[in-house]
């Protein structure tokens, strides 16, 4: 068995390697993965696969009466349609309501002093208020 | 609109007694019979679940009639009558002659029997009660009632990963998501409506079976597998996510004993049981989709071994070991490319493919681009069919990240893949809608938890403590009235969710879409019945052999309704026939004719949308003939042969030339133009439904002429009478002359 080993360095000089785990190769901690988890998510939900396949305009542009064109940022009353900002705009509120709710959940931790727990708390639940009630009114928007 | 109001009142009165759940679970804790409290709890909950889901799934039977909904499920309804009919050895030798002429299709073995067999043993089971139900009514109901069983297997499942009151939250949203709605209508007769339910109790049983690591577990997961293989094509999701799961817990460090019991009894037996369905057969040995699951159980084969070996050799005989196993490993590796290459293991089939490369359809295959469901998703999608949960998704799943262990895991990767592929394709929401359901239910429940808990124990503190506590409380107190907020918001934000949900299913996804509806600014109602206006007219007037070509949206509805041969369906297994159907359609008339007799066609069906307004027209479809016609004859149709010279697809005059010539355009807009080889047969009230009669070659070989226009070619001027002046006697042609006197002579013989 040993001879086969050796079989191809009869031929073969062994280079002279030091190979090392490089540094930045360790195991991720489980916030970098969330964030990765969160960032794949927000252009997910912003139909960013959609964006590729179809290849919408970022912006739509309509014209009106007098013949200027105005651009239009929603692609109304298409409900399975719609333009490359409005996707990453609704889904940057999507996730600034999740983001919220963790917030939310961040308070919780005895050490914050108790301002600090107030003005979290409103942060939180503003933000998650403010992207329910834009995601509702953009939904509006588009439907017939 | 009293289903509105009473399935609302419903789902209210199940988010409540949750919130109570959770906050109770700790007041009652001292008390006696807690555990008694809270099944009652429990049990109260799921059931208000499983009736509000049912009674929000009955807008389309209340407000028509109790009809089975669209296309597939038409054919799940015919399929699963003829196996009540005739039994179920019969149903899966069934030879079905109206499908497809003139190929046929064998049913038996191109169909997922599990939606027959089950709704075919519920009426099986009622009628030995005496129970004289028909099958059509347990059709149509058939998915709402399996809602409520989704939504306990949900319950099990979050409970299992997290806690009971999530799973309460979880049950609460799956039953009325929208998502989940869309398909489970009352009516919605398809595959999609148990097998959610059999993914998800098959999920259940995993995570059961790795906590607990019995073989038992994992063979009621390989059994509930097998029920979810008969039941849908989806069952593709479990059969790799569960060996990811296996293959992360690997990476991750998390080997068990626990671990390999249960994946190698689940994998074995599942695939045996899944080779026993005969629409699968031996595509689980065979396919590159099924590949990864026997990969990882390899790998997990290895690693076990590896884990014993290490504590049975010493470290030099490992390292050798470890040179034998490397060779091999890529010895088998080699051997699998090779049987790929050779073309035994298939390689993956297109509609998966397309889930990777998702440029893919679009570019090769076009039937599969052309259904609306395998759209990919928009944002507006994700929104109108989760609402509040599409924010909450994330919380769950920090949450579950951040407490992480083997079952986390399992739920982690079940929810970024299944994000993922409803990003691909609108259709996979569904899968989508459970895991959403259960982190959001994972959210939510922590959430109120912490801020009801923060309260009781301030309270508590506050009764027992000092004159420092109090002044402490009082700086504290907005807090307490900022927390009360956030809990009213919470519950505010769940009332709209309902509110939201009872509305879409109303509104959106409780057409039949064979009736339609159209509504008045007054509020009246306009039934259009014209599809089964025009399937009755084919039923009573048409041979029962008459072969129908349609369009394959329709080819169910037909074959279903109006009991005739069709030429394609709504199962697409067959791309150049469709083509050839497409370009029928799509050349103009004579090409058409010729297309048309060497297939034997009795009747052309089109629909037509141009007199009300219906939108969802085969003119709207015709490009996707074009596109499907041109992937087969390239050389004869060609797609910008459809558009105007400035680029426009456009049905009026200005459009071109070779669209104006086509069948389609021809057959939907008759009366505007004129045919030849075809005649109108019969036009629906609304116009919705033309059909047309193709003529017999003897029909139209002699054309006929309008009397006006009939010209005689004749000159009576050059009529040359015999009888001359002087002969006046007229004579008789090839009159035998008679000799008198003589005889006849006869030939002697």
């Amino acid at each position: 068995m040993e001879y086969i080993y050796r079989l191809p360095f009869l031929a073969l000089e062994v280079p002279n390697l030091k190979l090392k785990r490089p540094s930045w190769f360790v195991k991720p901690s489980a916030m970098v993965v969330f964030s990765f988890i969160l960032l794949s998510y927000f252009l997910v939900t912003g139909g960013i696969i959609y964006d590729v396949i179809v290849e919408p305009p970022s912006v739509g542009s309509t014209t009106d009466e007098h013949g200027h064109t105005r651009p239009v940022a929603f692609m109304p009353y298409r409900v399975n349609g719609q333009y490359i900002m409005e996707g990453l705009a609704s889904s940057f509120l999507f996730t600034l309501g999740g983001i919220g709710f963790i917030v939310l959940d961040q308070t919780h931790s005895p050490s914050t002093p108790k301002l600090n727990r107030i003005l979290l708390i409103c942060v939180g639940f503003i933000s998650v208020i403010v992207s329910f009630i834009t995601c509702w009114i953009f939904m509006r928007m588009k439907l017939p | 609109m009293l289903p509105n109001k009473t399935s609302v009142i419903n789902t209210r009165k199940d988010m409540f007694p949750d919130k109570k759940s959770t906050s109770k679970q700790m007041k009652t804790s001292t008390l006696t019979n807690a555990a008694g409290l809270n099944s009652l709890i429990t049990f109260t909950v799921l059931l208000l679940a499983w009736i509000s889901g049912f009674a929000s799934r009955l807008f389309a039977v209340i407000r028509f009639e109790s009809i089975i909904h669209e296309f597939d499920p038409w054919f799940n309804y015919r399929a699963t009558a003829y196996m009540v009919q005739h039994g179920f050895y019969n149903f899966l030798n069934w030879f079905d002659e109206r499908a497809w002429y003139p190929l046929g299709r064998i049913v038996g073995g191109t169909v997922y029997p599990g939606l027959m067999i089950t709704s075919g043993s519920i009426h099986y089971i009622l009628h030995s009660l005496n129970i004289p139900v028909h099958i059509r009514d347990i059709c149509v109901f058939l998915a709402p009632i399996f809602s409520g069983l989704t939504a306990i297997s949900t319950y099990l499942l979050t409970k299992e990963i997290w806690s009971a009151g999530a799973g309460l939250f979880a049950a609460c949203f799956i039953a009325i998501v929208p998502g989940y709605i869309s398909r489970s209508v009352a009516g919605s007769y398809d595959n999609e409506g148990i097998a959610i339910f059999a993914l998800q109790i098959t999920y259940y049983l995993w995570v059961k079976s790795v906590k607990t690591g019995s073989i038992f577990w994992a063979s009621m997961t390989a059994l509930s597998y097998f029920y979810m293989v008969s039941a849908w094509g989806g069952y593709v999701f479990i059969i790799n996510l569960i060996p990811l799961h296996v293959f992360a817990l690997l990476i991750m460090n998390r080997f068990s004993n626990r671990l390999f019991t249960s994946y190698t009894t689940f994998y074995i037996l599942g695939l045996l049981l899944s080779m026993q369905i005969p629409f699968v057969g031996f595509q689980p040995i065979r396919t590159s989709e099924h590949m990864a699951a026997g990969g990882v159980f390899g790998l997990l084969i290895f690693v076990a071994t590896l884990r014993h070996l290490r504590t049975v050799l010493t470290k030099s005989e490992m390292k050798y070991f470890g040179g034998v196993v490397a060779v091999i490993a890529a010895i088998l590796l080699l051997i699998l490319i090779c049987l790929t290459y050779a073309g035994i293991v298939a390689p993956w089939s297109g509609r998966f493919y397309s889930l990777w490369d998702t440029g893919y359809a679009k570019i090769h295959i076009p039937i599969i681009a052309s259904v609306s469901e395998h759209q990919p998703t928009t944002w507006f999608s994700f929104f109108f069919d989760l609402h509040i949960l599409v924010t909450t998704f994330p919380v769950g799943l920090w949450y579950c990240i951040k407490r992480i262990n083997d079952e986390r895991v399992f739920v982690i990767l079940y929810a970024i893949s299944a994000v993922y592929f409803a990003g691909v394709m609108v259709r996979l929401m569904l899968t989508l809608t459970p895991v959403v359901c259960m982190l959001a239910g994972i959210a939510f429940s922590d959430l109120l938890e912490l801020f009801f808990k923060e309260e009781d124990s301030e309270r508590d503190r506050s009764n027992n403590g000092s004159e420092e506590e109090s002044e402490e409380e009082r700086e504290r107190s907005p807090g307490v009235n900022l927390r009360n907020g956030v809990v009213i918001g919470a519950f505010v934000l769940m009332m709209m969710f309902t509110l939201h949900c009872t509305w879409i299913t109303s509104n959106a996804y409780s057409s039949p879409s064979i009736v339609l509806a159209s509504y008045s600014n007054d509020g009246g109602r306009a039934i259009l019945d014209d599809f089964r206006e025009a399937y009755y007219w084919l039923a009573q007037n048409t041979p029962i052999d008459a072969r129908i070509m349609s369009w394959w949206d329709y080819g169910y509805q037909i074959a279903g309704m109006a009991n005739r041969t069709t030429l394609v369906d709504n199962n697409t297994w067959n791309n150049s026939h469709i083509a050839l159907v497409g370009k029928a359609m799509s050349s103009n008339e004579s090409a058409a004719y010729e297309i048309m007799t060497s297939l034997d066609v009795d009747y052309v069906l089109v629909i037509f949308g141009g007199m009300i307004g219906y939108s969802g027209d085969d003119v709207n479809k015709f490009l996707w003939m074009v596109r499907i016609a041109e992937g087969e004859h390239p050389q004869d149709i060609r797609e910008s042969d459809y558009f105007t010279e400035r680029g426009e697809f456009r049905v009026d005059s200005e459009g071109s030339p070779t669209l104006l010539n086509s069948l389609m355009y021809k057959l939907s807009y008759y009366r505007f133009g004129e045919l030849t080889y075809l005649e109108e047969a019969y036009t629906t009230e609304h116009w919705l439904v033309r059909i047309y009669r193709v003529k017999k070659p003897n029909e139209f070989n002699r054309p006929s002429i309008p009397i006006s226009k009939r010209i005689v070619a004749r000159n009576a001027n050059s009529y040359v009478s015999k009888k001359t002046p002087r002969r006046k006697k007229g004579y008789i042609k090839g009159r035998p002359t008679i000799i008198k006197g003589q005889k006849p002579q006869r030939k002697p013989t």
